[in-house]
């Protein structure tokens, strides 16, 4: 080993430390000491000499506490300093001569663990930096008074300015919770705010504001994930801070101020048990209000037995509430287990969604497998009655676990729905209207890959909400309607669906209006014959928008058939319900899951396909006078009154089918973006849901087919893709 | 007390906070100030005309205080400018980072007008060695 560099770097260290003078410490000196020593680390690290890391490190630690002003005596920080030095050079110089140190460092380290309170053990120093931010409370001088009240109101409105710049970052961050760009952009101004309060003597929102801050940097740090829950508290937070805020311009102003509304104190609890990773924030439901949920006893029955229970504070409110023979004792002690299981509840665990996506399809397989063995032992001669019992008894077990294993997959709708209400107040504060928002069936499920897909198209149309059904204030009240507006989001399911309505209590469509447009734009020739809602749906088509003014939200003509086109691919429908001057409905249905597929199985030859159920819109058996063959344009079926392009679809896959003309098989009316077409199958065998299953890598873009599916009977069928297969039909 | 102008360059992304420190500088004797929102609009200001101490915040968008400071200290002209950082809290890996990168002085919020313009004030005298 070379000693050399080392001995050097002793030396450059030994003349620096010259220039320090512990007790009035010059803080650049200092730094050049701090590279040195790293560079002395760093070279005992290569030349494998432990005795000098520990020692570098000793003395790293001793400057540093020197630095944060953290050691009271410091003639003894510099005179270990220097003696560390020369035992530094003591060592390299031994090891360069006789190729090893005899000498003990113990008792120099003992010294420095005296002095600093800190053991050196390998490059941790998390430990010191923890005492660090406790010692600093001490060092803290006294905050000043800076009564100057326009610095007052420039905090006022640069707060404010800086809490709303966090509502908009915290949507974001609730889109990408992996995003730590997204963590600093709202841990920032939290963390200005907190530096600017402790200034001004703002000692609540001082406090608030950093224990917000803290959460962050835990966030930030990794150490706590980004939840649900934690996104709610900080927004609550923010919140709050608007309304200390609030409160502080009140008094500024001379106004009265009502202190009571805010619950800081539980805000507080909320944010330390997110801190202390508890993913919810639930769970402190008191027994009482269990049981007013259960509907056991009434809200009034409650506050009475509150009341008495006043006088005697320790007493349990179930105790009162049994004594009083309001209820039954079991009822209170099963409402207690509920409080148990509520914070059991909270031990959730994050699974990742394609060991889920895994879990759903050996489930799948399991049933098919399952069926399969069923089969095989009907079609015996001589069934055994036990096995025949055991069977059956296995086929309710599976298709139990496979309910089970969707439901895995479901979460509530609450989520999205909150995020949406907080569009509204944003998007409300923007176009100077007032807006509330209405939430129901929050509790509604859904695939959770929905979720996310369905989260576009519903902003979309809460935007149009906003920025054109609902009215203005001053018109509202020119109307006699209340001056705030009313945006109700609803959920629920219906048919193996979920239903979201969007409801707005704004202006209603014009369908004047729109017709004329339809008309300008060539879209129809004459508004004969139209219903309501056939007028209303040409809003979903492009390059019409009704709005008289472009706003920064919504009205470029683009929005609605984005909306439209979304909802579709999702294998979702959407209506509007209108009446002018009472308000619009925007009427969505998602399938459930897109895992499932609704779908109509039939025959072609030998072959059996899926067609999406949605896309349906009529089967028929045309009689021989409605087919046409035009020319340039092709076979055409005159079917539900009008001419559309017949597909055959025995054609188009290339099979043998058992029947060749339509008046022989049967023809499906299908819908899709580009139109309706019919297409030409054998037979339908039925309805029926079905798994959806990729095709596998190799075969995954294939026009006109979706994926796959495994029927009942165990053999495979195509799910058609309706848009791919007319684009097959037109040799697109 | 100064006693010639000595121009100072407050840094932090809040304008409130720029105005407190302003003031407090003031009660200090030192009126010429200017103002920058994060590291990269101070470190242009610092390029375009001459400023004799640097007070800046450690957590700003764009440029962090640290990353400034970095890059004060790597620039030919400016690598003398002394350089105050301003922390929230006394953290030891804050501080050792910024002592390390050159640092002359740093200040822990809240600070008075007494504890900032000592600090300051040593950082003129060491200008005029």
């Amino acid at each position: 080993m070379n000693y050399d560099a080392m001995l050097s770097l002793l030396d450059e260290l030994a003349q620096e430390y010259l220039f320090l003078d512990c007790k009035n410490i010059d803080i650049p000196t200092a730094g050049k000491l701090l590279n040195n020593l790293e560079s002395i680390i760093n070279e005992s690290q290569k030349i494998k000499t432990p005795q000098l890391n520990s020692c570098g490190m000793g003395l790293s630690q001793i400057l540093e506490k020197i630095i944060l002003d953290m050691i009271k005596d410091k003639n003894q920080a510099a005179d270990l300093l220097e003696e560390g030095i020369r035992l530094m050079q003591q060592i390299a110089d031994s090891f360069k001569n006789t190729g090893k140190y005899d000498g003990s460092i113990q008792e120099f380290m003992g010294k420095l663990v005296a002095i600093t309170g800190v053991a050196i053990s390998g490059s941790d120093s998390s430990v010191a930096a923890e005492s660090a931010e406790t010692n600093v409370t001490e060092v803290k001088e006294e905050p000043l008074q800076v009564q100057d009240e326009s610095l007052m109101r420039d905090f006022i409105a640069e707060g404010l300015e800086y809490i709303e710049e966090i509502e908009v970052n915290i949507l974001n961050l609730e889109n990408e919770p992996e995003n730590k760009e997204y963590i600093n952009t709202i841990f920032r101004p939290f963390h200005s705010i907190k530096g600017v309060a402790s200034f001004l003597n703002l000692e609540k929102i001082r406090s608030l504001a950093h224990s917000l801050e803290n959460l962050l940097d835990k966030a930030r740090n990794g150490e706590i994930s980004v939840t649900a829950p934690l996104i709610d508290v900080v927004l609550d937070g923010s919140d709050a801070l608007k309304t200390l805020i609030g409160q502080l311009r009140d008094t500024l102003e001379g106004k009265k101020v009502d202190e009571s509304a805010l619950d800081i104190p539980a805000l507080k609890t909320r944010i330390t048990r997110i801190e202390q990773g508890f993913d919810s924030d639930m769970g402190d439901k008191k027994v009482g209000e269990i049981l007013v949920d259960e509907g056991i006893i009434s809200k009034d029955k409650l506050d009475e037995a509150l009341q008495i229970n006043k006088g005697t504070p320790d007493k349990k409110i179930g105790q009162t509430l049994i004594e009083e023979g309001i209820v039954k004792p079991k009822q209170v002690s099963q409402a207690l287990r509920k409080q148990v299981e509520q914070v059991t509840d909270l031990t959730t665990i994050r699974v990742d969604t394609t060991k889920l996506d895994d879990l759903i399809d050996m489930v799948g397989e399991l049933v098919i497998t399952q069926s399969m063995i069923q089969q095989d032992l009907k079609n015996q001669l001589n069934p055994d009655k036990q096995l025949t019992r055991d069977i059956s008894q296995f086929f309710r077990i599976t298709s139990t676990l496979q309910q089970v294993s969707m439901t895995l997959r479901m979460i509530p709708i609450k989520q999205t729905f909150q995020r949406m209400s907080r569009l509204v107040r944003d998007l409300a504060k923007n176009a100077g209207k007032n807006i509330s928002v209405e939430l129901i069936g929050e509790d509604t499920e859904i695939d959770r890959n929905m979720v996310d897909e369905i989260y576009n198209p519903l902003v979309h149309m809460i935007r149009n909400s906003v920025d054109h059904g609902l009215e203005s204030p001053e018109d509202r009240i020119q109307l006699g309607k209340s001056e705030k507006g009313l945006i109700q989001l609803k959920a629920y399911h219906r048919g193996g669906n979920v239903v979201i309505e969007i409801t707005d209590d704004g202006k209603g469509l014009d369908k004047n209006k729109i017709l004329q447009k339809a008309l300008k734009n060539g879209m129809i020739s004459s508004a004969e014959g139209l219903t309501d809602s056939e007028i209303y749906k040409f809003i979903f088509l492009p390059g019409l928008s009704t709005a008289e003014k472009v706003t920064d939200v919504s009205g470029r003509g683009v929005g609605m058939d984005v909306v439209r086109r979304a909802v579709e691919k999702l294998r979702g429908k959407i209506e509007i319900e209108s009446t002018v001057g009472v308000g619009t409905t925007f009427i969505t249905r998602f399938p459930l899951t897109l895992a499932i597929i609704d779908g109509m199985i039939v025959k072609v030859g030998t072959e059996s396909y899926i067609l999406p159920t949605l896309s349906i819109r009529q089967a028929l058996r045309p009689s021989q006078e409605a087919y046409t063959n035009i020319v340039g344009r092709g076979e055409m079926l005159d079917a539900m009154g009008r001419l559309m392009p017949l597909i055959r679809l025995y054609e188009i896959f290339n099979i043998e089918p058992r029947h060749r003309e339509p008046w022989d098989g049967i023809v499906v009316v299908v819908d899709s973006e580009s139109g309706s077409k019919c297409l030409l199958v054998d037979k339908i065998i039925g309805k029926a849901e079905v798994v959806v299953k990729s095709l596998g890598e190799g075969l995954k873009s294939i026009k006109g087919v979706a994926g796959g599916a495994i029927l009942g009977d165990g053999r495979i069928g195509l799910i058609i893709d309706i848009e791919g297969l007319f684009e097959l039909s037109e040799g697109r | 007390m100064a006693d010639r102008s000595v121009k100072i360059l407050v840094v932090d992304d809040f304008a409130t906070m720029r105005k407190v420190v302003r003031n407090l500088l003031k009660q200090g004797g030192y009126d010429d100030i200017v103002e920058a929102e994060d590291g990269a609009m101070a470190f242009k200001t610092l390029k375009s005309q001459k400023i004799d101490v640097v007070v800046s915040d450690w957590n700003m968008p764009n440029m962090s205080g640290l990353e400034l400071l970095k890059a004060v200290r790597a620039d030919a002209e400016l690598a003398k400018t002394p350089f105050l950082m301003v922390t929230a809290e006394a953290l030891q890996d804050n501080v050792v980072a910024a002592v390390k990168a050159g640092v002359n002085n740093y200040i822990v919020k809240p600070f008075t007008a007494e504890v900032l313009n000592e600090k300051i004030k040593k950082l003129v005298e060491g200008l005029d060695k």
